[in-house]
């Protein structure tokens, strides 16, 4: 036998390679350190220019290799609630700051650029619907302007959101969050968020960049203060400031000069209260002091609440309906009363495990396989070439998915699993047309009649998956995409570079 | 020697019998009709659905201390439809986490769930998966309607193929006999469909042709050898391309089945159609293609 690497074999290795590349070779690549996947806005990280995706190496001159390093220094520098001096140090640059506090999140380096669906890594999914509406193509993606929005001012940033329709043509919004669930995605999301204040029956302005032209989020002008003892707990206020528009600036000051002054023990206060409405339910009335009669002003304090078992809670619960209110307030209402009609929130925790059992499953699978065809065929290299070739299948596959960033799921690992099915049925028919030394034809031309028949099936295959591509708010598109790319790759490149093997091996 | 006898028996009783061994997938298939014909006049359905058909909520607990049968009497009359199962290591088979079944929707669950459990499901310790029903039963007709049009899109590719009537008919038929006999042993045992279980029938068309293309176009499309040792020598390949991916799809059952009900549907589902491929490509498939080369040849 002589061994000469023919042009499809060299393509295979090629194609081979970059995979391996395009998996592997992540942007932090050979580099020690922390990934920051989240920095606070408005926090000291964030002003000095600290941003997500960029990886630190060391804290205060200490080495950071691992998360455990990167909390044990955060804990021990910040276990008081003093400003301290930090400097961190990411590989091209330095960031000084003076808090008292850290607001970034960090993960471990990425070891390759394959992601995870939230089936196995963890996340929330929601499937969004307008009630007793059918949205338009057009109306979902001003939802998906609006909602994204507002979950980016609210604080969430790893996720993804995008409209998907249906084999009957509806439309849907699709949420996608890695990692934690947010505890009140589910009002962000589906609550239309209508934001009214209004004197009597009058609206004085509504959510929304209209009518409010900026919110106050930190400092002196927004905060959680005065907290009580209550009936089963604590309650806590919190208040922040709104900076109106001219137009709404005005439409207050028109209302609130038809007003009396009433006097009570605690000063006096115009007749009329200003009322807070969220999706037409009261949420508080202010009392509007004496001074502010037919004055044309843009500044307006927004007060609430929150209550909890301890004052903690009540502190957080607080902390939480402001920045709801507030998100509320920046990015206005949504055009629709929405429904969630799937939610799916998945914790990480068996996920890990699951990735590896799967690993499992698929090398026992192959061993067998290489088991039955060394039986089968009585020889050995026979039957080592098919796992070689189904394990570059399903590199090459997940090298596909790595470049593209397709989230591996579960339908994406049950289409990889049938693809290598098919996989293997095609190199038996190689095989066994390649040992049909009786007829009277050429080796090359009994490979070429094993690829009619492997073409034949494959076709019949890639056509009867399609349909599913549509189907089900294309949830299961990913059984679809890791199939066809498999079987794809497999009779276009490394089922050809075994049948040259083959070719190979026989003469 | 004893191996060529045999054979040569085996020829003489298949050329004789050929055309009567039919009856075994005919036989099948009316039992098959008649049981189907009971079937969805009892439930209004050609399955029994799951709740990521029907519309419910399911919830992981990652909790090693449940009892199951004690949370099922505790929980039963308060939610809908309970179900419960538990997932365990595959090394240890220590109980890891259980799984709740309902068909009631993610606040009711969760809160009849809390109150058992004393403590908060979060994030971290539970995951919850709800589908609403008007979007579970859309989910379900359009899958069906995916099955149907994978299956044309198919029948067009094979006939395009064999540009020959009867023996593209034998390759689709053989494929509808593998999905047909494989739902009425899902029925049989009782098996509750996901959504996945029908992306798994759908797996079935691809896999069940392959075979099927295979033995036509050596029969058919080749004319060395006799019909008999076209056809013997198509069913050594065949029955290796089967078996291999029966035992390869077995041993992923075995290993990932208890933990993730989705692939372990899917793979059961697979084992039994490729079970049902092995008679239906040898048996059915292989009687018409015979009967019609014999037929042609007169």
């Amino acid at each position: 036998m002589k061994f000469k690497l023919t042009w499809k074999i060299w393509l295979w290795i090629i194609i081979l390679i970059l995979s391996l590349i395009s998996i592997f070779v992540t942007p932090t690549f050979l580099q020690k350190g922390v990934l920051v996947t989240n920095v606070q806005q408005n926090s000291s990280a964030f002003e000095q220019g600290l941003r997500q995706g960029q990886v630190i190496q060391a804290i205060d001159g200490k080495i950071v290799t691992s998360t455990e390093d990167f909390s044990k220094i955060i804990q021990e520098k910040f276990n008081s609630n003093q400003t301290v001096k930090t400097t961190i140090a990411t590989i091209d640059a330095e960031y000084v700051m003076y808090s008292n506090e850290i607001d970034i999140t960090v993960s471990e380096l990425p070891k390759t650029n394959l992601k995870l669906g939230l089936d196995l890594s963890g996340g929330a999914r929601a499937l969004v619907q307008a009630k007793d509406h059918k949205l338009s193509s057009s109306e979902v993606n001003d939802l998906v302007d609006v909602v994204s929005n507002r979950l980016n001012v609210y604080g969430i940033s790893d996720m993804t959101i995008r409209p998907v329709s249906d084999l009957s043509g509806n439309n849907f919004m699709l949420i996608e969050i890695a990692g934690a669930t947010p505890a009140d995605l589910e009002s962000l999301v589906s609550q239309q968020g209508k934001f009214e204040a209004k004197i009597g029956n009058d609206t004085v302005f509504v959510g929304g960049k209209k009518d409010i032209t900026s919110v106050a989020r930190g400092g002196q002008e927004s905060g959680v203060y005065d907290c009580q003892s209550a009936q089963d707990g604590y309650f806590c206020n919190f208040r922040f400031t709104v900076y109106l528009s001219q137009s709404a600036a005005e439409r207050h000051a028109n209302l609130t000069g038809a007003l009396s002054v009433n006097s009570t023990s605690q000063g006096n206060f115009l007749s009329k209260k200003l009322d807070l409405y969220l999706d037409d339910n009261l949420v508080d009335s202010l009392l509007i002091s004496e001074n502010l009669k037919g004055r044309v002003t843009t500044q307006i304090q927004i007060s609430g609440g929150g209550s909890g078992a301890t004052r903690d809670d009540a502190i957080k619960a607080a902390q939480e309906n402001m920045n709801k209110l507030q998100t509320i307030l920046i990015t206005g209402s949504l055009p629709f009363k929405l429904e969630i009609v799937k939610l799916d929130t998945i914790s990480p925790t068996l996920g890990a495990n699951f990735t590896r059992y799967i690993l499992y499953a698929g090398v026992v699978a192959l061993l067998l396989v290489a088991v039955i065809i060394l039986i089968r065929y009585k020889g050995l290299k026979s039957s080592i070439a098919p796992l070689i070739i189904c394990t570059s299948e399903i590199i090459i596959t997940l090298g596909v998915a790595a470049v593209i960033k397709w989230d591996l799921d579960l339908p994406s690992i049950a289409g990889i699993l049938a693809a290598i099915g098919t996989g293997v049925d095609d190199q038996i028919v190689v095989l066994d047309e390649a040992k049909h030394k009786e007829e009277s034809l050429s080796i090359k031309q009994r490979i070429k009649r094993a690829f009619g028949i492997i073409m034949g099936a494959y076709i019949a295959s890639v056509v009867s998956l399609l349909p599913l591509w549509w189907a089900g708010a294309g949830l299961l598109r990913g059984f679809v995409f890791t199939t066809v790319i498999g079987i794809t790759i497999g009779v276009l490149i490394t089922r050809r570079a075994f049948a040259d093997i083959v070719k190979m091996v026989e003469e | 020697m004893e191996k060529g006898k045999f054979k040569e028996n085996f020829a003489k009783f298949h050329d004789k019998n050929y055309k009567l061994l039919l009856i075994i997938p005919l036989s099948i298939l009316v039992f098959g009709f008649v049981y189907m014909g009971i079937f969805y006049s009892q439930n209004h359905d050609f399955i029994y659905k799951d709740i990521s058909l029907t519309g419910g909520t399911s919830v992981t607990i990652n909790d090693g201390t449940i009892n199951p049968t004690d949370l099922k009497n505790a929980i039963a009359g308060k939610l809908e439809d309970v179900n419960i199962r538990e997932i365990s290591d595959l090394v240890s088979q220590k109980q890891i986490a259980v799984i709740v079944e309902t068909k009631s929707d993610e606040q009711q669950t969760r809160t009849v769930l809390e109150n058992y459990l004393g403590y908060k499901l979060d994030g971290k310790n539970s995951s919850f998966e709800f589908t609403g029903s008007t979007l579970s039963q859309n989910f379900y007709k359009q899958l069906l309607i995916a099955l149907l049009i994978a299956f044309f899109l198919m029948s067009v590719v094979v006939f395009l193929q064999f540009k020959n009537f009867i023996p593209s008919i034998a390759v689709i038929f053989s494929a509808f006999a593998d999905i047909f006999m494989t739902l009425i042993v899902v029925n049989l045992l009782g098996m509750k469909v996901s959504s996945a279980g029908i992306v798994a029938f759908l797996m079935l068309i691809g896999y069940s042709i392959d075979t099927d293309i295979l033995l036509t176009t050596r029969t058919l499309k080749r004319k060395v050898g006799t019909l008999n040792r076209r056809i013997l020598e198509s069913f050594k390949t065949g029955i290796t391309m089967t078996l291999t991916s029966l035992f390869a799809v077995l041993a992923a059952l075995l290993i990932v089945g208890s933990f993730s009900s989705i692939l372990s549907q899917i793979f059961t589902i697979m084992v039994i159609g490729l079970s049902f491929d092995i008679l239906n490509t040898w048996l059915t498939n292989v009687s018409i293609i015979k009967w019609y080369i014999s037929k042609k040849k007169k």
